[in-house]
């Protein structure tokens, strides 16, 4: 089963995409910010990345842009899953190589079906 | 001769819905939220609410007084499935609630290190129904434990409405507990809330570049 990379500077948070994740049979990590992200994505390969936006240390978007350049990471799918749903941050997200924007409020089936897509 | 006094619009993008107006008593403008709703500010004025069995966390960064308040309970709506407690829709109500207005108060140059939070609310407001103040109490609580986050003060439970009164700015709260419930618009409006949000699903959008 494919591994993901669960990143969000909010426990409870990182509590929910978890247990969603892992009832799924998906294999987790979790990272609390951009800074832990990129060092674990680094450390271990990860099929997919899920991302909270605004974080301290190293913001989504930054950790996105950043994990595109390594070669390891060209291809993998990388979600955005935020509270943020302007215009502005989607197209500042789709220009840093996110493959997809998920809007909070978080929703179980509705990210296990965006994985399923994008990991397919 | 009443002083004309004009209202800029809110310092913060998203919020022009929000009612907010001149309190000639404290001298200071005044943004009113309702179940539901939350605002967040960078100036010096007031976020004040009236809440029933609804919680309020009144939260800042203490360094910089960007802060706010948000008005929320949960939807009484339960699967029965053991997954409730941590994906339920009204976990993730309340943990949406919650997040909306901290990453606010954080994408406008808060910081998680200096957030103070005041939590009010979850009265018992009708003696016969069942006690659906406890539950947002508890979820609140319980969020706060989760991120790392302690109260600094509260005042929850009991049997009374609450006008709260916050001044982001400095932290400050006037709360009143309000004795004697004249009318039930308190009520009205909060139930009008829980039947909206049984309608509304607990989901976002969701777009695939």
């Amino acid at each position: 089963m494919a591994s993901i990379l669960a990143v969000d500077d909010s426990a409870s948070m990182r509590k929910m995409v978890t247990f969603t994740l892992k009832g799924a049979g998906y294999e987790v990590e979790e990272a609390v910010d951009g800074v832990d992200a990129l060092a674990k994505a680094q450390a271990k390969r990860f099929d997919c990345i899920v991302t909270d936006v605004n974080m301290p240390n190293k913001d989504g978007i930054t950790l996105i842009r950043e994990l595109r350049s390594l070669p390891d990471y060209k291809y993998i799918p990388m979600l955005m899953l935020t509270t943020e749903s302007s215009a502005e941050k989607k197209q500042a997200g789709k220009a840093a190589g996110a493959t997809g924007w998920i809007v909070k409020p978080f929703d179980p089936d509705q990210l296990l079906k965006t994985l399923n897509k994008v990991l397919g | 001769m009443i002083k004309k006094i004009k209202i800029e619009r809110p310092s913060i993008i998203g919020f022009e819905h929000v009612n907010r107006y001149w309190d000639r008593e404290r001298e200071i403008i005044a943004a009113k939220i309702l179940p539901g709703e939350y605002y967040v500010t960078r100036e010096d004025e007031v976020v004040t609410t009236v809440l029933g069995s609804c919680v309020s966390a009144c939260i800042r960064d203490r360094e910089s007084g960007i802060g706010g308040m948000n008005h929320f309970m949960l939807p009484q709506t339960s699967t029965g499935k053991s997954s409730d407690e941590i994906v339920g829709i009204a976990t993730r109500y309340g943990n949406f609630a919650m997040e909306h207005l901290i990453n606010t108060i954080l994408s406008n140059g808060g910081k998680r290190k200096n957030l103070e939070v005041k939590v009010f609310g979850g009265g018992k407001i009708i003696p016969t129904l069942t006690d659906v103040g406890i539950k947002n109490i508890t979820f609140v609580l319980d969020y706060l434990v989760q991120e790392g986050l302690k109260p600094l003060a509260q005042d929850l439970g009991d049997i009374y409405p609450r006008k709260v009164v916050y001044y982001p700015k400095t932290g400050k709260v006037n709360m009143k507990k309000i004795q004697d419930l004249h009318n039930d618009t308190i009520i009205q409006r909060e139930r009008q809330y829980i039947n909206n949000l049984k309608a509304v699903p607990v989901a976002g959008d969701v777009e695939l570049f």
